[in-house]
């Protein structure tokens, strides 16, 4: 501190500096603190939004699953694990990008896609098989929908707890650095001043005082 | 000669209806668990094959093997002893599980599995026997070695223009798809060559399976947003069941909704009281549910209706209609042992398993 103080000139200009320096990192914590409140809302809905969408996830794959067995009992197991050794997989994909919601963050967004590998028709004969087996097709595929979608949410909460650790850090440094080193410096500042006015007050008395004792030894 | 060329069948008939499970014990089973249900069956006549099974290899695929081996021996009694006219109609019934062997074969070959992996999965019937899809299995390595070797059957030139496509697109579909509409169209010649009343129920009986699986595929389609030149693929198209100006109207519809609505209009779909029920069945169901997904067992109950509707029509014994209707009987009877074990297998609650079963009204 003696060393940061060194480098402060102890003038009148300098404590308006300082003062206005002090005001200034005290709006910026402000601006951050609010910052952080918008962000702790914003990991809140996220977290809010997990379980619904968990319990999505398990009814649509218990659905799913359920009429999968449902079409094995109806044409038999055998017939359906022969058929899957043949039938066309779907090749899905999942694409990346990113999107702006809150304080203009940059979120990821995950988006599933199929490859262009499908084929137009049916993928597996529709007298062999039961309706069962697209139905637990499609509600699969609805599952897989939503865990890309739990995946993007738990990207997204990475994302907002990064940023505000930063914020914290931020507030943090400005609140028990550089606001106490300007304290510190304002502090100095106005001491030196106070003592420099109190010497040339000390003078000007002393002055005073040995002008009257030279009038009157003069008088 | 009329009646009296069933006096070997019909007693044959008679005895293993008897011995078919009474849809009330069936229900009971779901509530059991599959010892008892083993235990159960080792006292009706798929004792045999159950016992066969040892305790190790106790799973559902062994029972479900267990089941159709019992069920195909059964159908080639019941071709043995018919009167000629109707051994032919048996026996080209038979060829839709020769058909699914040959389908196997297929699959297995494409998939690359081992010969004795892909043997658990036939189940030998007629032409089909172990030795003979043991020896394709063996000697072939790609799937035109097996449409090769299936040229001393009928199957192999049924198999040769579609094995071209299949070449060039890599689609096993159409190799299966060419086989059913082979099997059903072998079905409807022997209907076609029978006389008097038994002509007349088979092509009901008959007829409502051709219907069946085509409303199946037309309702899929429509379901899953195929184009109209992909179902028509795979349609069965036999004149006086499904004709081909009713069916251009069907496949204008947009959805499943008005799809149903268009088959219950035109009169070619509603022919016949059987269909008119069965399509009336299905827009109810699809009314309540939204989904299709009840389609199969709707279907197949409506073709269970209609054989029991056969034996009530007309007298049960001395004609066709008693030998249609149990073997299809019979076939509802593996499919509901085999939806109970599975049940059971996979912890389907009791209620669960009796909403799967096929059961008459």
């Amino acid at each position: 501190m003696a060393v940061e103080l060194a480098d402060v000139h102890p003038t009148r200009q300098e404590l308006l500096k300082l003062k206005r320096r002090k005001t200034l990192a005290e709006g910026i914590v402000d601006i951050l603190k609010k910052d952080l409140d918008v962000l702790i809302v914003t990991l809140f809905d996220y977290l809010k939004s997990i379980p619904s969408t968990r319990d999505q996830i398990q009814d649509a794959l218990k659905e799913g699953y359920k009429l999968f067995i449902e079409a094995e009992m109806l044409t038999g197991a055998r017939k359906i694990e022969e058929i899957s050794m043949v039938v066309q997989p779907i090749q899905f994909e999942v694409t990346k990008s990113t999107k702006e919601k809150v304080l203009g963050i940059a979120f990821p967004a995950f988006e599933l896609s199929q490859g262009n590998t499908i084929p137009s028709g049916p993928r597996f004969s529709l007298l062999d098989t039961p309706r069962n087996l697209d139905e637990s097709a499609s509600k699969i595929k609805n599952a897989l929908n939503l865990i890309i979608k739990l995946a993007e949410t738990e990207a997204c909460i990475r994302e907002v707890l990064d940023v505000i650790a930063v914020k914290k850090r931020q507030i943090n440094r400005i609140e028990y650095k550089i606001l106490p080193r300007l304290d510190a410096a304002i502090r100095y500042v106005e001491l030196i001043i106070e003592e420099a006015e109190r010497q040339d007050a000390i003078r000007v008395r002393v002055l005073q005082r040995k002008r009257k004792e030279r009038a009157m030894k003069r008088g | 000669m009329g009646v009296w060329k069933y006096k070997h069948i019909t007693p044959t008939i008679i005895a293993d209806k008897l011995s078919l499970i009474k849809p009330k014990d069936l229900v009971e089973l779901a509530d059991k668990d599959m010892e008892q249900v083993y235990s159960m069956l080792t006292k009706t006549p798929y004792n045999p094959e159950i016992s066969a099974i040892s305790a190790q290899e106790r799973n559902f695929i062994s029972f479900e093997t267990a089941l159709l081996k019992h069920l195909m021996k059964t159908y080639e009694k019941i071709a043995e002893n018919s009167p000629k006219d109707v051994r032919v109609l048996v026996y080209a019934f038979l060829k839709k599980f020769e058909a699914d062997n040959i389908k196997t074969l297929l699959r297995f070959k494409l998939a690359g599995v081992n010969t004795e992996e892909a043997l658990r999965f036939i189940t030998p019937i007629g032409k089909l026997d172990e030795s003979r899809c043991r020896k394709i299995l063996e000697n072939s390595k790609s799937l035109r070695d097996v449409v090769e070797q299936l040229l001393t059957l009928e199957y192999g030139l049924v198999l040769t223009e579609p094995l071209l496509e299949f070449e060039k697109t890599g689609n096993i579909l159409l190799l299966e798809v060419a086989l059913d509409k082979y099997v059903y169209a072998q079905l409807w010649t022997a209907v076609e060559k029978l006389k008097g009343l038994d002509k007349k129920i088979a092509k009901t009986v008959v007829g409502t399976q051709i219907f069946s699986a085509n409303v199946r595929i037309i309702l899929r389609s429509k379901a899953e947003g195929f184009s109209q030149d992909e179902m028509m693929r795979h349609l069965i198209i036999v004149p006086e069941v499904f004709d081909e100006k009713g069916l251009e109207e069907v496949a204008k519809t947009t959805d499943v909704k008005e799809c149903i609505k268009k088959m219950l209009e035109t009169s070619n779909f509603a022919a016949t009281k059987d269909w008119q029920y069965m399509l009336k069945d299905i827009a109810k169901g699809f009314e309540t549910s939204r989904s299709l997904e009840f389609l199969d067992t709707a279907l197949d109950r409506s073709l269970l209706r209609t054989n029991l509707q056969m034996l009530r029509r007309y007298t049960s014994f001395f004609n066709v209609g008693s030998i249609l209707a149990f073997m299809n009987l019979k076939w509802v009877e593996v499919k509901n042992l085999n939806s109970i074990m599975k049940g059971l297998e996979d912890g389907f609650s009791p209620n669960e398993i009796k909403t799967m079963l096929l059961l008459p009204d």
